[in-house]
């Protein structure tokens, strides 16, 4: 039976040095809404998912799959292992910090954390945005890789992930009809290189740029174009140096008839509007 | 009432040409369709020219209407004159200058140089631009207005214009279905406040904004968008401080019958909805 793999991205869990400014952060920018916590972990939500967003208290930073069967965690489970991947089923009390029903806990080739999950939780109550930012949900994750070929093996191991195009070594990867959402980056060092929330359209995204200029939040590229995903997008600097993103309008390639481009590795290929990146060497590339 | 079809063209006076010229190409896209010993003409679309510099002071700047027919023509140069706007019949020689078969000068209320035209020439060759700009077309002006309120009347009840909104004290108004032809602009004395080109896509604005920004050309208000008539924009200054602008997605008034002018307030929001802010209009 062909996997079903991951159907959706579920949440972000992210380390924070100031969880309170982080969590001001989110509220105020990303008019994010924040979950009653029953533990130390600070939970936030973006759409109709108990959380999308959780600053932990304890852990490193990871990046939360959702499995479409339960075939496909045990087959996960046993086919990472068999490769040399780290990975262990997560324990009752790291499951209800993310609010899902079971949870595998893996590294990636690079040893970013993954989590693979069951059923995660979606709130009764529909959400409320703090701030009027149009946002709609978690979009996508750029992830780094100290090796791009070896964590493609590990995401293909999953069973649908797919290639939808490459700008040099980048390689943007879709589980769904949306072009990515996950994007590795070759880089130095492991990480969450960025967050992406989607907002409604290009109007919020151009508001927030003024939004985020008046309120001197340091805007590290664009507004711009992603030539390959057609993503309008925003991203800036948060607490813990973090980077985070707004996006708009990406595109769904017809699954049946897309096949993977290669674009050339230049600023023209991470915005075809021109902009270029400051102070962030993935996103740099010659002009 | 004097009907007036559509926009035709545009003359502005320089001390530069050759600078008029390499900006009008470089930094605007527009192309060039001829060139006199003293002039340029410039195109934007199938008109044979939209944007002409002339030797000449900068300060004048010219605003040209297409009328149906020279019997058109004749019925506004009495009823202008009527009014009390001495009227100036174009010779053959100023005719040629302008690509015209007729037309009439005079000064608008403020004292703005509109010229009524007929027959302006098309090209039968394709505009094709001097750089990706996503250029369709010539499509409003920014006129000054010294009194907002004596300028509309004189537009809408000397002229065919409608007002399709307002911002404060100031009409933006329409001669066809397109949102608006002219937008006053509050100033000291008569001049263009701005000349608009639209172009293609939101694209074409923030790619415009990139490479304009390269170019260290003054960007004076956005990438923004107007609330009222919806269209995202770029505004941008060229030589003798003329500013320009980029828009696309102009709302287009459908039904004439029902359509009533909403009021905004004259603030930035109502100039920009983004958030974009700018001194180019004093708010």
């Amino acid at each position: 039976m062909k996997p079903v793999g991951a159907v959706d991205l579920a949440y972000v869990r992210m380390q924070s040095a100031d969880p309170a400014a982080s969590a001001r952060f989110l509220a105020d920018i990303f008019g994010l809404q924040t979950v009653p916590a029953r533990h130390d972990d600070i939970a936030f939500r973006s759409d109709d998912r108990s959380q999308s967003l959780t600053l932990a208290a304890a852990g490193e930073s990871a990046v939360g799959m959702e499995l479409g069967a339960s075939a496909d965690f045990d087959r996960i489970h046993s086919d990472l292992q068999r490769d040399g991947h780290a990975v262990r089923e997560a324990s009752t009390d790291e499951c209800a910090r993310r609010f899902v029903r079971r949870a595998l806990i893996a590294r990636d080739a690079s040893g970013n954390t993954i989590d693979f999950v069951l059923q995660p939780y979606r709130s009764g109550r529909r959400f409320f945005a703090t701030r009027d930012a149009g946002v709609t949900g978690l979009k996508c994750v750029g992830l780094r890789s100290l090796d791009v070929a070896h964590d493609l093996a590990f995401w293909r191991a999953i069973g649908n992930v797919e290639e939808s195009d490459r700008v040099g070594e980048i390689a943007y990867l879709r589980i769904d009809s949306a072009h990515h959402r996950l994007a590795l980056y070759p880089s130095r060092r492991k990480g969450l290189l960025y967050v992406t929330f989607a907002v409604q359209n290009l109007d919020f995204l151009m508001q927030n740029f003024y939004f985020l200029q008046e309120h001197q939040i340091k805007i590290v590229h664009g507004p711009g174009r992603e030539a390959a995903s057609g993503q309008a997008f925003l991203r800036f600097v948060g607490p813990d140096d973090q980077v985070y993103c707004f996006g708009c309008d990406m595109l769904e390639p017809d699954a049946a008839r897309h096949r993977p481009r290669q674009f050339t590795f230049d600023k023209n290929a991470l915005c075809s509007w021109g902009s270029e990146c400051q102070g962030v060497p993935e996103l740099q590339a010659p002009a | 009432m004097i009907e007036l079809k559509d926009l035709s063209y545009v003359r502005v006076g320089t001390q530069q040409l050759d600078a008029a010229e390499m900006f009008a190409t470089k930094a605007l896209g527009l192309q060039v369709g001829e060139r006199g010993p003293k002039s340029v003409y410039l195109r934007s679309d199938d008109r044979a020219h939209t944007l002409c510099y002339y030797e000449g002071d900068p300060a004048e700047h010219t605003v040209a209407f297409e009328v149906t027919d020279t019997g058109c023509l004749d019925a506004a140069a009495g009823t202008l004159e009527a009014l009390g706007h001495p009227v100036l019949s174009g010779n053959a020689e100023a005719c040629a200058a302008r690509k015209v078969r007729a037309f009439i000068a005079f000064r608008d209320p403020t004292g703005n140089s509109i010229e009524l035209v007929v027959a302006p020439e098309r090209s039968g060759k394709r505009y094709f631009a001097s750089r990706d700009a996503g250029i369709t077309g010539f499509s409003h002006v920014g006129l000054n207005t010294t009194n907002p309120k004596r300028d509309e009347k004189f537009w809408t009840q000397v002229c065919n214009a409608r007002v399709s909104d307002r911002i404060g004290d100031i009409a933006l108004m329409r001669v066809n279905a397109i949102h608006h032809t002219i937008a006053l602009a509050p100033a000291a004395g008569p001049g263009i406040q701005h000349v608009n080109h639209q172009v293609t896509s939101n694209d074409d604005v923030l790619r415009s904004y990139y490479h304009l920004s390269n170019l260290k050309v003054p960007i004076v208000f956005g990438p923004g968008r107007h609330p009222t008539s919806g269209a995202r924009f770029l505004y941008f200054r060229g030589p003798g401080d003329m500013v320009f602008e980029y828009s696309v997605g102009v709302d287009e008034i459908a039904d004439e019958e029902t359509h009533r002018p909403r009021q905004f307030g004259f603030e930035p929001s109502s100039l920009c909805m983004w958030g974009s802010k700018t001194n180019f209009v004093k708010t």
